[in-house]
């Protein structure tokens, strides 16, 4: 993000510049969602139920009468809030553990291993787990996603500040008698942003996949709330005769998706091309 | 190797007995008196009192999770609220079906994946590459319930070629195989795409190192330099990352279960959870959390038999 020229080369990839425009579209549309959506999400009109796209309604209707644009539209603002929340509240813990682990090597053993058990149950078990205790919900899924990203996180942000510990102006800056807190904030977090910019790019994309999923089972947005992944599960009922009512939530969230995905690729040529995440 | 394995299993062991108290200190959080339960509807104050103590749930809480592990030693997980019936015969039922999904899937995804890679990594910056490539994003990008729904859709509706419902019987038998398949191509769908990529990655390294150019020298022909010195060396990393993705495979299968319904642990797992059933939640969640813990073991041990130089670092 420092380096002069990430921009310019973002744009001259075509699909990421696609990608980081339709982004732009998808969160304006989120934030906005109140006011362009064409009706209200929740009106259901009985005597419109499973209207085929293009007519009155653009997108057609769901099995209650309600436009799927506009629930479509207020779906993305619940979606993207699942996702962007499970991201910074995971992330955040994740890089205070990555630096920790980084900074003071006596803990990097015990730290990592723990992050190493994490990793090794998927999110969708901590979703499952989540659930059975605190009941289905949008904050079960929350929680779950964000302890999934945890280790994840830590593990990106551990690499690249080991990397930048490495460097001279680090012993410099030590040398000045800089306090380790004030040493992490100034110069070393400021150095691994791009790895983290990345990271948290390709990961809200797998973030809202995983959420959607959860709430697809049920175990997430709870009806009536217009959430992509619980609309695409309750247009289940009407495959055969109304396909559209789960087939375009479903396809809101591949396009969602894929856009974070082709973006996080791009950023990461731009950012290091050496970096694999 | 064998001082390896022992490490390996001490740092499982842990990590089980973790998951064990989680599930132990779930059953006490939930609003069910597992007595109660057990008694059924009809038992009288002093039926459930006797069951109470015979589980020992007077008892301190310590003592009450050493007799719940002495209990899940014999096998005994509790019974459904549902319906009754004793937990670990459900999952003893749904074990098999979710294997045999999860080997369905994964028997011609990873073959496949690993060719495209392969290739993709041989052509690299090719049009074949590219759209491999692309292809690879897109399938990760892509939710399971979708591509689950669309086949049953077209493929299961539309054209009724293949049976969407259930499970047909032995994966051997012809009603069994018809009914495997499309859960099969659902859940490995989302598969293929990242097994591409990381072999692809693991194989353009692996082209440009010494041995490779050492072999081309010698006159070998391109067949024998990809599949014989460069893909297998590239198979170690792409055998770590496999298994590191199962977990995510095992994911999918929840999901693409319920859509197919088929009758597997995670469909068992989500039904238990939707309809507050907690000791069944509990096991199944206790079989999963376990299969985690013995797949993560496998591929270590796996990658330490493929490259020595893990187990002897």
């Amino acid at each position: 993000m420092s380096r002069p020229g990430t921009l310019r080369m973002l744009t001259r990839d075509v699909g990421a510049a696609l990608s980081f425009g339709f982004v732009a579209l998808v969160v304006l549309a989120a934030i906005l969602a109140p006011w362009i959506a064409p009706r209200d999400p929740y009106a259901t009109d009985l005597l419109a139920i499973m209207q085929p796209p293009g007519g009155d309604y653009l997108w057609g209707t769901d099995g209650q009468g309600r436009d799927i644009l506009s629930r479509c539209i207020f779906g993305l603002q619940v979606t993207l809030f699942m996702g962007l929340v499970s991201l910074i509240a995971g992330g955040v813990i994740g890089a205070a553990v990555g630096f920790a682990a980084a900074f003071y090597r006596r803990l990097d053993g015990v730290l990592m291993r723990l992050m190493d058990i994490l990793l090794s149950f998927p999110a969708i078990l901590f979703g499952l787990a989540l659930a059975a205790i605190f009941g289905p919900g949008l904050t079960s899924v929350i929680i779950a996603l964000s302890i999934a990203t945890v280790p994840l996180m830590a593990r990106i942000v551990r690499g690249a500040a080991l990397v930048v510990m490495g460097q001279d102006y680090i012993e410099a800056a030590r040398a000045t008698g800089m306090s380790d807190a004030r040493l992490v904030w100034r110069h070393v977090a400021p150095n691994c942003l791009s790895p983290i910019f990345v990271f948290s790019t390709l990961r809200l994309g797998q973030v809202i996949l995983l959420g959607s999923a959860l709430s697809f089972l049920g175990l997430g947005a709870q009806a009536p709330v217009a959430e992509l992944g619980a609309m695409a599960a309750q247009g289940r009922n009407f495959l055969f005769i109304a396909p559209h009512i789960s087939v375009i939530p479903s396809l809101a969230i591949f396009a969602v998706v894929l856009a974070f995905n082709v973006l996080g690729d791009a950023l990461r040529d731009a950012l290091d091309p050496r970096l694999r995440i | 190797m064998r001082r390896y394995a022992l490490q390996r299993l001490a740092l499982a062991a842990p990590v089980l007995l973790g998951v064990l108290l989680i599930g132990f200190l779930l059953m006490q959080v939930v609003p069910t008196d597992p007595a109660t339960v057990r008694a059924g509807p009809q038992a009288t104050a002093e039926v459930v009192a006797a069951i109470r103590t015979e589980l020992g749930l007077d008892e301190p809480i310590w003592t009450q999770f050493f007799l719940y592990l002495s209990r899940l030693a014999q096998g005994d997980l509790g019974v459904s609220i549902i319906n009754s019936v004793p937990v670990t015969q459900e999952l003893g039922a749904t074990i098999g079906p979710t294997l045999e999904l999860m080997f369905a899937a994964l028997i011609w995804s990873i073959p496949l994946g690993i060719l495209l890679g392969t290739l993709a990594a041989y052509w690299r910056g090719s049009w074949f590459d590219r759209i491999t490539m692309a292809v690879s994003v897109a399938g990760v990008s892509l939710p399971v319930f979708f591509l689950g729904l669309v086949l049953i859709w077209i493929v299961g509706f539309q054209y009724q070629l293949l049976p969407f419902t259930g499970r047909g019987g032995p994966l051997w038998t012809m009603d069994g195989f018809l009914a495997v398949i499309l859960p099969a191509v659902t859940l490995g769908g989302v598969f293929v795409g990242p097994v591409a990529r990381m072999t692809r990655t693991a194989v353009v390294d692996s082209l440009t190192a010494d041995h490779v150019r050492t072999a081309r020298a010698k006159g070998l022909s391109e067949f024998r330099v990809v599949l014989r010195h460069a893909l297998r060396n590239a198979l170690i990393p792409v055998v770590t990352l496999i298994g590191l993705q199962i977990g995510f495979l095992l994911g999918g299968a929840v999901v693409t279960e319920t859509i197919f319904s088929w009758p597997g642990v995670g469909r068992l797992a989500v039904g238990a959870i939707l309809s507050a059933d907690f000791p069944m939640a509990q096991g199944t969640i206790i079989v999963l959390s376990a299969g985690f813990i013995v797949i993560n073991l496998t591929v270590d041990l796996l990658y330490a038999v493929l490259d020595p130089r893990v187990r002897l670092s």
